[in-house]
């Protein structure tokens, strides 16, 4: 079954994903009547700033077992195997904030969504989609993605290819830097500007 | 394989479903005192605050016991264990076998001293049927008085404060939640409530109740009668251990475990608020009474009881909660002593209505505390319960861009 | 609202009053940066194009994403296409700047700009003469006047060069000639810099660059020199005196106004102003022991050349000063000013006062001046400056100033060397002083503040380079203390040797963003005397810690007019190694200098002195071996 796979390396921190994945979510489905909505929808994948300032895609990982279904209290943590999501009942959930602490990547956020109950603050994170791939889309977020941060594939093919990639990186005849230049190049100022500045 | 689970809470049922899982044939039996479906203990604090309804509490079917195949006896309290004869014995005196048996009692409220405890609209609070009686106490009252500053206590404050009673907490620390907050947050925190109408008298303990039927003052030692028409009294919990036989179970704050959560006695566990294991962020043996401990050690010592061991690296403190305009979380030992080498970061504070506390001991966090901006507590939670070197500068887990792509070398 | 990082200034005052502006809950740049991490790296490389609504567009650098634009340009295009319209908004900038100054000039000749008069005559005569005015029996107003109206001319499109190309050396001009890059008018560099940039019109990134770099000497030899030299004409031309810098520089027992901006036009009448005895007498009145006027960033620095008035501190300063309660009113014009500034004033007493109808602000007050009123304005203001004193608050002032020299226009350089550049080339060639390097530029809260500038000042005079130093840059190693004669010491034997000897320090304060052309007429001058080109002299240029459009338009037309110039922030060009390698080494063979970019002051040194010990072969002159 295909999934959203990150490649982190590749982010350039545009945050395109994120506008992508809270227009997904919203009632009208167009980035500019969504941003006009009560409530706003917001995105469930959130690009924070690396070590280095660089772009890191962070969405849910719809971990087996799922730590937040565990510590869910009021049982609205469930886990959907024919799509091998993990989902919050919006109906059950009581905003207690028991899965943000016990999420070890920090991907629920709260507040009041669309299409949940109107009126208070929910969690929310991450749903696989699942509306658009039921309608035979790819996920928003990898849909928008122009560096090829974010893809949605077999995970057995996207190990192939990274372990592809590794190997023919290693040769000596590469003819190409897995790395491009300029991109190398940036990376590389970014980073000395942080260090002299003691981060 | 007679699998016997003493307790219906959330360690027993997430052991229950534990074994199942792993053992489709095996013979599951669970004893409970309540005879409600299994519930959410936390939850029951916001059936007081008016929050949620009391039918939302249940979190597992009332065909629960039939899907899993478990044998439920309810309304039944465990008297003793025959551990030679492997047999938990009821106090109606009926005797139950077991093959492996899991001591999963959990705790009961700390009793008070003090006298006219029969007056009505006198509460602990602990189970779902004290929340029925207290928001049924609701009507017509309006003035409540709360003992005790820590978790049970301080939510059941913030709960009558939200209904709209005037509330009096009694705490014996200067400001509550002194076992997961510090100084500044416990503070920050204190001012919340009394911005809201709290009352608070530090170092006062109550004596007696009084009144006609139903309580209508608390006797304070120092003889000052404080009105009142409700108490709430969350002085803590005591493990249910009087039914263990402790020569050949430990027994020291809990129910003592090693790392399979097994005790002394093979063949028998332990797990949630009755068990007693290493605490991961002070280092030592600990009992921590919270629902996702709970729910960790019951699912692990199910595990471990159907054959599959499974070490687990021991218990964690922490919470959350949403008090007013603040939220807080705590995650493990947020005031270790002066001599204990740790290293403490802070930043925010009351101006700031933010705050956030480190506390790490050499390259490894063991303790936070966050007021407000609370979504990457769960990080830090992981940080701490894997005791991961911190390979950043800790600094940097104080910013408010920090995220988990900050831990990526 | 909080930085972990232990400090983020090599300044005393910068570090403390960041301290005190987190204490009040003020929000400054810092935390404005780290909120916007990670910044978007499709504009960072330069491969996002907003250009037209075809778009917007954007290239992916890693090969597999879309590689053209929706109109087919490609990586190279696009990223130089914004380039380049960041050095056409710079000359834009600084040619407006001078246009003001033009404006200024032509009132005074016409008696409308009420309060402005020439003050230096022999520079007027002197540069009437280049602009082709005659002077002979003329009076000043008459020249003045006519003056105006030449260099108006130069904006124009009916020139084949703007004027003061004619200062550079003729074999730079033959450059210039040579590849196109002669700018033939200011604004229409400009203008035609826009037309090129626009969809569909210039699509060769090496045809756009040359254009780019013919705009930027537009405004280093035209808008920018028009300004310098106009503003010598009304207000003086500098002369070496003492000052005193950072935030020190505000006094709690006076009325503390800070004018911050760009053109001397408006802080030469608030000067002024805070002269006049009946607002001093008011002053008094209020308790306060006179009026105090300071200045930060260019105008500050403008009126420190001049009148040897105080400077507060730099870019990422303008905010921090504001912190300490003590400014009873910030004065602006334009340039360089954040948009945060009313913000940071509304949590003390400070009252923000915009004087230009071309930058308005939130949260401050307008109060429009034009050169027919700015005199009647500036006394206005300055008033209501003094009325607010008494509605000080808390006051923290948290160190004491710093002393400085200033003051170095070329004019003074020349002075102080006795009349004619002779000892400076003597001790070149001797290999007392191994050359000089201009640094200049803002800061960036990419960099530590100021740790660019004044290391790299450091480790420069220690290896006997002369550094002479403008804008920002200034400010910070005056504070550094390099600015007193006694910093020589500092310096390494040579230059030490010759700075006792002439009396001045290690490090010359030469003035405002716009006076960096002052250092073109220099080297200009030391061409001139060696029969060398500017490009074959061992000097060399450094912007550590930019940030603005301006700056790079000024890095531009340092290496168009043959000074290698070391930037430190990367600039928006990683996207495409075309773009990257034409302006760190194809340059060379088009212009005789490049650009090179390193973040690290400590790296850039050694880069600048090999680039210097490298010219210095070239001219038959000894060599140091730079390890």
């Amino acid at each position: 079954m295909k999934q959203v796979v990150v490649h982190p390396e590749r982010c350039v921190g545009c945050m395109q994903c994120m506008l992508a994945c809270a227009t997904a979510h919203s009632r009208s489905l167009t980035l500019l009547a969504a941003v006009q909505e009560t409530p706003q929808p917001k995105p469930r994948i959130h690009v924070g700033a690396g070590r280095f300032n660089e772009g890191f895609p962070n969405r849910c990982r719809h971990c087996d077992p799922a730590p937040c279904q565990t510590a869910c209290l009021a049982g609205a943590i469930y886990r959907r195997d024919s799509v091998d999501t993990v989902m919050i009942n919006p109906d059950r959930c009581i905003n207690c904030a028991s899965c943000a602490m016990a999420c070890p990547y920090g991907v629920i956020r709260f507040h009041e969504d669309p299409l949940g109950p109107s009126g208070h603050a929910i969690a929310v994170k991450c749903d696989n989609c699942s509306a658009r791939v039921a309608k035979g889309q790819t996920p928003a977020c990898v849909e928008i993605c122009k560096a090829g941060a974010l893809t949605y594939e077999e995970m057995d093919a996207a190990m192939r290819r990274k372990t592809r990639d590794v190997s023919r990186s290693m040769s000596t005849d590469a003819d190409q830097p897995t790395i491009p230049a300029g991109v190398a190049l940036l990376k590389s100022i970014k980073q000395s500007e942080l260090q002299l500045s003691g981060s | 394989m007679k699998h016997v689970i003493i307790g219906n809470g959330i360690a027993g049922v997430c052991a229950a479903e534990a074994i199942r899982l792993l053992d489709v044939k095996a013979d599951i039996t669970l004893i409970g005192d309540e005879t409600f479906p299994p519930y959410s203990r936390p939850m029951i604090s916001h059936v007081l605050d008016g929050s949620q309804p009391h039918g939302k509490l249940p979190i597992r079917s009332e065909h629960f016991y039939d899907d899993q195949k478990i044998t439920p006896l309810l309304g039944r309290r465990a008297g003793g264990i025959d551990v030679a004869n492997r047999q938990v014995l009821l106090a109606d005196d009926t005797r139950i076998d077991f093959d492996r048996l899991l001591i999963a009692a959990g705790a009961d409220p700390r009793p008070l001293r003090a006298e006219g405890l029969y007056l009505k609209n006198i509460f602990y609070m602990r189970t779902q049927d004290h929340a029925k009686q207290q928001v049924a106490a609701l009507d017509g009252a309006r003035r409540a008085v709360v003992l005790g500053g820590g978790l049970v206590g301080f939510k059941a404050a913030y709960g009558l404060l939200k209904r709209g009673l005037a509330v009096t907490m009694l705490i014996t620390s200067g400001y509550p939640l002194s076992m997961q907050v510090d100084e500044t947050a416990g503070r920050m925190i204190l001012d919340e409530l009394v911005r809201h109408g709290l009352t608070v008298e530090v170092g006062v303990s109550v004596c007696a109740f009084e009144g006609n039927g139903s309580v209508q003052a608390a006797v304070t030692d120092a003889g000052t009668r404080l009105t009142c028409d409700m108490v709430i009294i969350g002085k803590g919990v005591l493990p249910a251990c009087r039914f263990i036989p402790g020569a050949q179970i430990e027994v020291d704050l809990g129910v003592v475990v090693d790392e399979h959560l097994q005790t002394r006695a093979p063949g028998i566990y332990a797990a949630g608020d009755v068990a007693e294991m290493v605490d991961i962020a002070r280092g030592c043996p600990w009992v921590n009474a919270l629902w996702p401990e709970a729910a960790c050690q019951g699912r692990v010592a199910g595990m471990n009881m159907a054959g599959r061991p499974v070490a687990y690296p021991g218990s964690l403190s922490r919470n959350i909660m949403r008090v007013f305009d603040l939220d807080v979380l705590t995650v493990g030992n947020a005031n270790p002593n002066k001599d204990s080498g740790c290293r403490v970061l802070k930043a925010g504070g009351a101006a700031q209505q933010y705050y956030r506390r480190l506390v790490l001991k050499d390259d490894v966090l063991v303790g936070a505390v966050m007021i407000n901006r609370i979504e990457q507590g769960g990080v830090l939670r992981s940080l701490i319960e894997n005791r991961i070197p911190i390979r950043l500068p800790p600094e940097r887990l104080m910013t408010p861009g920090f995220n988990f792509g900050q831990l990526l070398i | 609202m909080f930085d972990p990082r232990e400090s983020l200034s090599v300044t005393q005052d910068g570090d403390r009053l960041f301290a005190k502006a987190q204490q009040d809950g003020v929000e400054t740049v810092w935390e404005r940066h780290e909120a916007q991490q990670p910044q978007c790296g499709f504009c960072y490389m330069g491969l996002s194009c907003r250009i037209c609504i075809m778009g917007p567009c954007r290239v992916d650098p890693f090969g597999e994403g879309p590689q053209t634009g929706v109109c087919g340009a490609d990586a190279d295009i696009i990223v130089a296409r914004n380039l380049c319209r960041m050095i056409a908004a710079g000359a834009a900038s600084h040619s407006d700047h001078g246009r003001d100054l033009v404006e200024v000039l032509a009132g005074v000749a016409d008696g409308s700009a009420i309060g402005y008069k020439i003050r230096d005559e022999g520079k007027l005569r002197r540069l009437a003469e280049e602009y082709g005015v005659a002077t002979e029996d003329k009076e000043p107003l008459a020249i003045a006047g006519e003056l105006a109206q030449a260099m108006m001319e130069d904006y124009g499109m009916r020139q084949k060069a703007v004027k003061m190309v004619a200062r550079a050396p003729k074999k730079r001009q033959a450059v210039w000639e040579k590849f196109g890059l002669t700018p033939r008018g200011i604004d229409r560099e400009t203008s035609e810099m826009m037309h090129r940039t626009h969809m569909g019109v210039d699509n060769n990134w090496q045809s756009l660059l040359l254009q780019a770099m013919r705009n930027s000497l537009s405004d280093g030899w035209g808008g920018s020199m028009i300004a310098t030299e106009v503003s010598d004409i009304l207000f003086g031309v500098p002369t070496p005196r003492p000052t005193t810098v950072n935030a020190g520089v505000l006094k709690e027992d006076q009325v503390n106004i800070v004018v911050h901006g760009h053109n001397p036009v408006v802080s030469e009448m608030v000067s002024k102003a805070c002269l006049s005895k009946d607002l001093v007498d008011l002053a008094k009145a209020k308790g306060a022991g006179g009026i105090n006027l300071v200045g930060v960033c260019c105008t500050g620095n403008e009126l420190l050349m001049r009148r040897g008035i105080a400077m507060a501190g730099n870019h990422l300063m303008t905010e921090l000063i504001l912190s300490t309660g003590a400014v009873d009113m910030m004065i602006v014009d334009y340039q360089c000013i954040m948009p945060s500034l009313g913000k940071v004033a509304a949590c003390y007493h400070t009252r923000m006062v915009s004087t230009s109808d071309k930058a308005k602000f939130p949260h401050m007050e307008h109060h429009e001046f034009h050169p027919h009123n700015a005199e009647k304005k500036a006394v206005e203001v300055v008033r209501a400056a003094v009325e607010n004193y008494v509605n000080r608050g808390k006051v923290l002032i948290p160190v004491a100033s710093q002393e400085a020299v200033g003051g170095f226009s070329v004019e003074a350089i020349v002075g102080a060397l006795g009349g004619t550049p002779e000892p400076l080339i003597e001790a070149i060639k001797a290999g007392k002083i191994r050359g000089a390097v201009g640094i200049v530029g803002c800061n960036n809260p990419k960099i530590k503040h100021d740790y660019g500038h004044v290391t790299l000042t450091r480790r420069l005079i220690e290896n006997d380079i002369l550094v002479v130093d403008t804008g920002c840059v200034a400010v910070a190693t005056a504070k550094a203390g390099f600015k007193v004669p006694a910093a020589a010491d500092m310096a390494g034997a040579g230059l030490k040797a010759i700075c006792k000897a002439l009396g001045i320090p290690p490090v010359l304060h030469m003035g405002s963003c716009v006076d960096n052309v002052r250092i073109l007429v220099l080297v200009s001058a030391l061409a001139d005397a060696l029969g060398v080109d500017i490009s074959d002299l061992p000097v060399a240029g450094s912007a550590p810690e930019w940030y603005s459009e301006k700056a790079v338009t000024i890095g531009t037309y340092f290496v168009a007019s043959g000074v290698t110039t070391h930037l430190g922030p990367m600039p928006p060009i990683t996207g495409s190694m075309n773009v990257v390698n034409l302006l760190t080494s194809g340059l060379e063979d088009v212009v005789g200098a490049t650009f090179s970019v390193e973040p690290d002051p400590e790296k850039a040194a050694v880069f600048l002195r090999r680039t210097i010990e490298g010219k210095r072969k070239a001219l038959g002159l000894d060599v140091r071996n730079v390890e």
